[in-house]
């Protein structure tokens, strides 16, 4: 689910960016208002925990294949909507950066696709009200596995919303909405399963760290899904706005030639260019290739010659710093 | 566990930096933080038809990897990474956009595979500059200066916390997959009933931490509020080395997007 950055296009990154950041602020203000001082260390320390989860491959029956935590609705269940977005945040940031897991210009997707799904929407309007006080460990279960399902379905249809919106996928929006889905309903009915196993295990062991409540102190002003609707609605909006106003007009020289002599294309008659042109057939490795593909070969070449001489380079000067 | 390793090794790597191999200017945390910013931007602006300019922009990852002495054959194998999911989403340009691109002989290549290989370069850029800058920098600095830069201390701290304690938990997976691949008798898959009580137990044993970790604040005074930091300057201004290096890479990232770059085939 970690969007690269290959997938999207700058303006998209930019508003989901501004909305990320946004969430996060509201968290940040949120976690400062609690009364609670452990909560600082706790969000750390469990955010390091979902990281480190996620190294623990489960098998998936029948499949053959193994799958791992994404965390969201467990550290909800946990730290409280607000303080584990904070710490999911914390782990797509530090698994983009360290671990080149999702892309950086794309973090603002990830935060939002993920983090915001699971923590903001699925925990607080699908796992709470099924989870009641007491609950017994097959309603944990299943509750789990329905709020793990939607948030993993819901950042599956924004993943295919952005990179549309970014123009990268030539499939139709409908068709990519299909197909995100699909793959993604399996995956979240085994993360639903997953937490739910985890959930059961500290309600049997330890059910004090389980509280139906949430745990940050607030003061409930106004329903946070407006502020991310709206979001996504601008998002959209600006987004699809933005990419439609990109540029198609000639570079600047281009421009320029034309202004002066009426055609981009400007030819040399002179007998030296004639010379020139004819060298320049006879030695041209690739001389009917199209444009396109002799230039990607001619750049391929020379981002082989500068990595090699980077190389030696580099080599050379290791070589002198130790025989120093 | 070689999942475990990889990702111990790779934070162990983050902690030790590019040392000296790397001269001063060249390691100025917010200069390259900004030219990684500028990169991003101006290579995502590619159009995706436009191949050859993705592959000139290969120019920034494999020089500045050379200069701090990482290599990008690593860079290169580390950022392989992200290339599932890229495939998975630019495989379907080829069979949607049937359109002639250009020719190889007999052989007309499609809008579409040209997308697909565009896609492709885009992710695999995109992931070996912040690798790139990662190398030059380290974690702990840039948090630091992104602290100093304004960014809320709230969400520095978390980040610190959480890579600090990443590390330590890391090793807690390791020691309990140790221990149970040695009671396993060679089973290798985990059921979902056993892999819940470990992730319980490993959940358990985080809290524990959490708490002993809390109990230590408070005794070093600490009432709630956020720490701030005072940057270290190992990897800090350096002057006009550093502003001369930004700038040089800058002026050539822009004249890599918008110049005409030579076609040595043509």
């Amino acid at each position: 689910m970690h969007m690269s950055d290959g997938l999207i296009s700058t303006p998209v990154a930019a508003v989901a960016a501004v909305a990320a950041a946004t969430l996060i602020a509201v968290a940040g203000s949120k976690v400062r208002k609690t009364s609670r001082t452990d909560l600082v260390p706790l969000t750390g320390v469990l955010g390091a925990f979902v990281f480190a989860a996620q190294m623990i491959n489960f098998s998936i029956p029948g499949t053959g294949s193994s799958g791992h935590i994404i965390g969201g609705v467990l550290l909800a269940a946990f730290l409280g909507p607000w303080a584990a977005f904070l710490a999911l945040s914390s782990v797509l940031i530090i698994q983009c950066l360290i671990f080149a897991d999702g892309g950086l210009l794309a973090l603002g997707c990830n935060i939002l696709n993920m983090a915001a799904m699971s923590c903001l929407v699925a925990y607080p309007l699908i796992y709470r009200p099924l989870v009641a006080r007491g609950a017994s460990t097959a309603r944990i279960m299943c509750a789990s596995v329905i709020a793990c399902t939607v948030a993993l379905e819901m950042g599956a249809c924004l993943v295919a919303v952005e990179t549309k919106l970014s123009g990268v996928t030539a499939l139709s929006t409908g068709r990519f909405l299909l197909l995100m889905t699909a793959i993604h309903l399996a995956i979240g009915i085994g993360e639903g399963l997953a937490t739910g196993a985890v959930l059961g295990f500290v309600r049997r062991v330890k059910p004090s760290l389980l509280a139906p409540e949430p745990p940050v102190a607030t003061v409930r002003r106004s329903a946070p899904m407006g502020a991310v609707a709206a979001f996504a609605v601008a998002a959209a909006v600006i987004a699809g706005g933005l990419s439609f106003a990109a540029s198609q007009d000639p570079d600047g020289l281009e421009w320029s030639v034309e202004r002066v002599a009426g055609t981009s294309e400007l030819g040399n008659d002179a007998a030296a260019a004639v010379a020139a042109g004819r060298v320049q057939q006879a030695t041209a490795a690739m001389p009917d290739y199209d444009n396109t593909l002799s230039g990607i070969i001619g750049a391929v070449l020379v981002m082989l010659t500068v990595w090699g001489v980077c190389s030696l380079l580099s080599r050379k000067r290791v070589a002198v710093k130790v025989k120093n | 566990m070689g999942k475990i390793d990889k990702a111990l090794a790779t934070l162990a790597a983050m902690e030790r930096g590019c040392g000296d191999t790397c001269p001063a200017f060249a390691r100025c945390t917010q200069a390259n933080m900004a030219v990684t910013l500028v990169y991003l931007c101006l290579l995502l602006s590619v159009p995706l038809q436009d191949v050859q300019r993705l592959v000139w922009f290969a120019a920034y990852p494999i020089v500045w990897s050379s200069v701090v002495g990482t290599g990008y054959g690593r860079v290169l194998r580390r950022s392989l990474y992200v290339l599932p999911l890229l495939a998975f989403v630019g495989m379907f340009n080829p069979m949607v956009d049937t359109a002639p691109a250009f020719r190889v002989g007999a052989v007309s290549v499609s809008r579409g595979w040209v997308s697909f290989v565009s896609i492709l370069l885009r992710g695999m850029l995109s992931v070996q500059a912040v690798l790139v800058l990662m190398d030059t920098c380290g974690f702990a600095d840039i948090c630091r200066r992104l602290r100093a830069l304004g960014v809320p201390a709230f969400l520095t701290t978390q980040l610190l916390l959480v890579y600090r304690y990443m590390g330590l938990l890391l090793e807690e997976v390791q020691t309990m997959s140790r221990a149970r691949a040695a009671r396993g008798y060679g089973r290798r898959s985990y059921p979902l009933s056993l892999w819940g009580a470990m992730a319980g137990q490993l959940f358990l044993r985080s809290v524990d931490r959490a708490e002993r970790i809390h109990r230590a604040m408070l005794a070093r005074g600490f009432d709630g509020g956020m720490p701030r930091y005072t940057p270290a300057d190992r990897h800090g201004s350096h002057g006009r080395g550093a502003v001369v290096w930004a700038l040089a890479w800058t002026l050539l990232l822009v004249w890599l997007r918008f110049g005409r770059v030579c076609v040595p085939f043509n």
